[in-house]
């Protein structure tokens, strides 16, 4: 139905939309699975990363817009897992907040969801987050003891109450740990990522490479206290628990393949060029220009535009984690931009071999003709611009926190980069996302 | 039993429809099934068996789905637990039918021991969970098999108005069990087939220990090479074997809402699945439909393949 003349001047009547800032971030540093953060609750560790960022731009007692945050791993406890984290931090009690929850994009879409409201003026000012511990992962009982449970507790007399519970068999009572393997398929994500990594012919030095380079660009950003205003410590955690600063490319070469053994090319994913199993939290700040203005804060970045993808991997028409390589070609060619024009680009490494998949698709003239419409290769990422401060291979992947991770780091390198160059041409970033269920989740920032 | 009735002429031939007042239990059958086993014993060391099929149709009229047992089988073949009967579970529906067929009295071979080695549905339309089925069911094509001898199982789900809405063919194959006045092997699409060549995998199951015993369960189906490894072995079958069902519909359930309304599903089954087992599994689009292969992942040798086409 066509909208009505007074719809049409309903619509006119909103705001326009506007720039949505990021303004900073904090997060916790990233602790590796049984580590430092081991006894500490996904509550706790949102609390304690929002409770830095208060502390660091002096939001205490004050009333943010909205809190928005999510775990992968969760709790049923946690049904309000950031508005819990919201009244146990140093916020004002009338901070609303909600959950989100995306897989591995989770993060991500919480600074895209609320930049948009920002964007439409129903916001000021806003807190995107994430948290994920492997540590603490929410452990279920079996389906038939979890059954009996539920029928005894409806139950209205002893003898009905006994005769669910007699249905409970000693083998029912083994715990139901969460699972990381698609529902769909059976496969592990490092087994779907093994087939994608056969199917495009990644070799394991280039991964090897690649982890490398993450450790080795992670651990010089630390050193020169580029994470200084980024990260609060917690629990005597004081730097990313997984980073590895003396490991070498013969040390990643001895380690053995751990995924893609039972096919028929050689096996080259390892525990190296794999992200490993982490707890912790991020968030990131954002806000309008006139927020921003009156709380004095100088803005970093602006969030431009997102765009979500999704593959078929079920039925073996793309590789689990390739959303991102048909996402962010959709998301430039709305904006009329290429490649060349970001100074930065964030892949999140899932795995090594998930940022190589994805640059081998646009950089194949086959897969730019055939399956993004193009008239050749979509393009190529210069190396030097991938990933400047090490990404998720070294610095670990506590599932929801990534996204929080990614942008407050880069946007903070956006800003850096436009002070070096005042008054230039527009600085870019481009930052994707891969996740669980074929899921792809990207975004552009430009520095403010 | 109540009185006969005439054939009909959909697919029924001269046979005589034997209206039932209710879907007989497995149970009871499984008994009869297992006492075939004991005059089989005589027929095989004579090396024959009964020379025709029986030439009788049972139907039941106003068959309704059981909620919760669907939503079980449902969640147990990785099915979205919609209103909609998947096309496996009136197959369940319907398979106390088919066996007492294979139970009555001149079966040529008995139910025990015999080989699902290939099945096809026609789904015509979606059969749902709040309308009653007519279900029918039947045997047909009685031939000698270089191994034995096969009959096919057929069953019919009609609706309210007598419109078909499902049709199923189980093949079946008793091993040794040889018609002396039918010589000769017939025409075996089993040994044309190419040799089999394992694909890319998009997924791998893992079927539990007691997977026959939970598809058992659903399905009504407690034939106890799937229950027991005890009498797996009595078959010949290192440990329990998946109900070869239970692997076809997890494929069609994979091939998901994709299929449409009507479709033919079709499955060929191979090597059974010893449980509990992880086998290899490839479920993708063709030129028309989808295709699919489930095989061991370390020998690469098959346990079934199939495909689900549009009609």
């Amino acid at each position: 139905m066509p909208p009505t003349a007074r719809q049409a001047a309903a619509r006119a009547t909103g705001p326009a939309p506007r720039r949505a800032l990021v303004l900073g971030g904090n997060r916790i540093p990233f602790a590796r699975a049984g580590g430092a953060y081991a006894r500490s609750s996904n509550q706790d560790m949102l609390t304690a990363a929002l409770d830095g960022l208060v502390a660091r731009y002096g939001l205490q007692g004050e009333t943010i817009g909205e809190v928005a945050a999510g775990a992968v791993l969760k709790h049923s406890r946690d049904f309000n897992l950031t508005r819990e984290s919201v009244l146990g931090s140093s916020l004002a009690p009338t901070t609303p907040a909600f959950d989100l929850q995306q897989a591995c994009a989770t993060g991500l879409e919480t600074v895209v969801s609320l930049a948009n409201k920002i964007r439409l003026g129903q916001l000021e000012s806003a807190i995107a987050g994430g948290v994920d511990s492997t540590s603490d992962a929410p452990v279920a009982v079996s389906d038939r003891l979890r059954r009996a449970l539920l029928e005894a507790s409806r139950a209205r007399s002893a003898g009905a109450r006994l005769a669910a519970l007699a249905k409970v068999r000693p083998r029912d009572l083994a715990p139901a740990t969460p699972r990381t393997d698609e529902p769909r398929t059976g496969l592990s994500m490092g087994e779907h990522q093994a087939l994608t990594t056969a199917q495009w012919g990644i070799s394991r030095e280039a991964q090897d490479e690649l982890a490398l380079a993450s450790h080795q660009r992670l651990a010089a950003a630390w050193d020169a206290g580029f994470f200084d205003d980024l990260v609060t410590p917690y629990r005597g955690q004081t730097q990313d628990g997984n980073l590895r600063r003396d490991t070498s490319l013969e040390k990643l070469a001895a380690l053995r393949p751990t995924f893609g053994l039972a096919l028929d090319t050689p096996a080259t994913m390892t525990a190296g060029n794999s992200t490993p199993l982490t707890d912790g939290a991020a968030t990131v700040l954002l806000g309008s220009e006139s927020w921003a203005a009156a709380h004095d804060v100088t803005p970093l970045a602006a969030v431009v535009d997102a765009e979500a993808g999704a593959v078929d991997f079920v039925h073996g028409v793309d590789g689990l984690l390739m959303a991102p390589a048909f996402a962010v070609p959709r998301l430039l060619a709305r904006n009329g931009l290429t490649l060349d024009d970001f100074a930065y680009v964030e892949i999140h490494e899932a795995f090594a071999s998930t940022v190589l998949t994805t640059l081998a698709a646009w950089e194949s003239e086959q897969f730019g003709r055939e399956r993004l419409g193009l008239d050749g290769a979509f393009g190529k990422v210069d190396p030097a611009r991938l990933n400047v401060h090490g990404s998720s291979l070294a610095a670990g992947h506590p599932f929801a926190a990534t996204g929080g991770r990614i942008v407050a780091t880069v946007s903070k390198e956006l800003h850096r980069a436009r002070v070096a160059a005042p008054g230039g041409p527009p600085i870019r970033a481009l930052v994707s996302v891969c996740a669980a269920g074929g899921l792809g989740l990207t975004a552009i920032l430009e520095a403010a | 039993m109540t009185a006969a009735v005439p054939p009909t002429g959909d697919g029924l031939g001269d046979r005589r429809v034997v209206t039932l007042p209710a879907v007989p239990a497995l149970g009871g059958l499984y008994v009869k099934g297992l006492a075939g086993v004991a005059t089989s014993v005589v027929g095989r060391r004579l090396g024959r068996g009964s020379g025709a099929l029986p030439d009788v149709a049972y139907e039941v009229a106003g068959v309704r789905a059981d909620a919760a047992r669907l939503t079980a089988y449902q969640h147990l073949v990785g099915e979205s637990a919609s209103d909609a009967l998947p096309a496996g579970f009136v197959h369940v529906l319907a398979f106390p039918l088919a066996v007492a067929v294979m139970t009555t009295p001149g079966f040529p071979f008995p139910l025990v021991g015999a080989v699902h080695v290939a099945n096809r549905v026609e789904q015509h339309r979606e059969a749902r969970l709040d309308e009653p089925l007519t279900l029918r069911a039947w045997s047909q094509g009685l031939r000698s098999h270089r191994a034995g001898t096969q009959a096919e199982l057929v069953v019919t789900a009609s609706d309210a108005d007598g419109e078909r809405v499902w049709t199923g063919v189980s093949t079946y194959l008793a091993k040794g069990v040889h018609l002396t006045d039918r010589p000769g092997p017939a025409d075996d699409p089993a040994e044309e087939r190419t040799p089999f060549v394992a694909p890319v995998p998009t997924g791998r199951w893992q079927l539990p220990a007691d997977e026959g015993r939970l598809y058992a369960a659903v399905s009504g189906d407690r034939n106890p090479i799937h229950v027991s490894s005890l009498a797996a072995k009595g078959f010949g079958f290192p440990r329990a074997i998946a109900h070869g069902m239970d692997t076809a519909a997890r494929a069609l359930a994979a091939v998901g809402a994709a299929h449409g309304p009507a479709f033919v599903w079709t499955a060929e089954f191979a090597r059974p699945v010893l449980l509990p087992g992880s086998p290899a599994v490839r479920v993708a689009r063709d030129v028309d439909g989808f295709a699919y292969a489930v095989w061991d992942a370390r020998s690469g040798k098959p346990h079934l393949t199939g495909t689900v086409r549009p009609v």
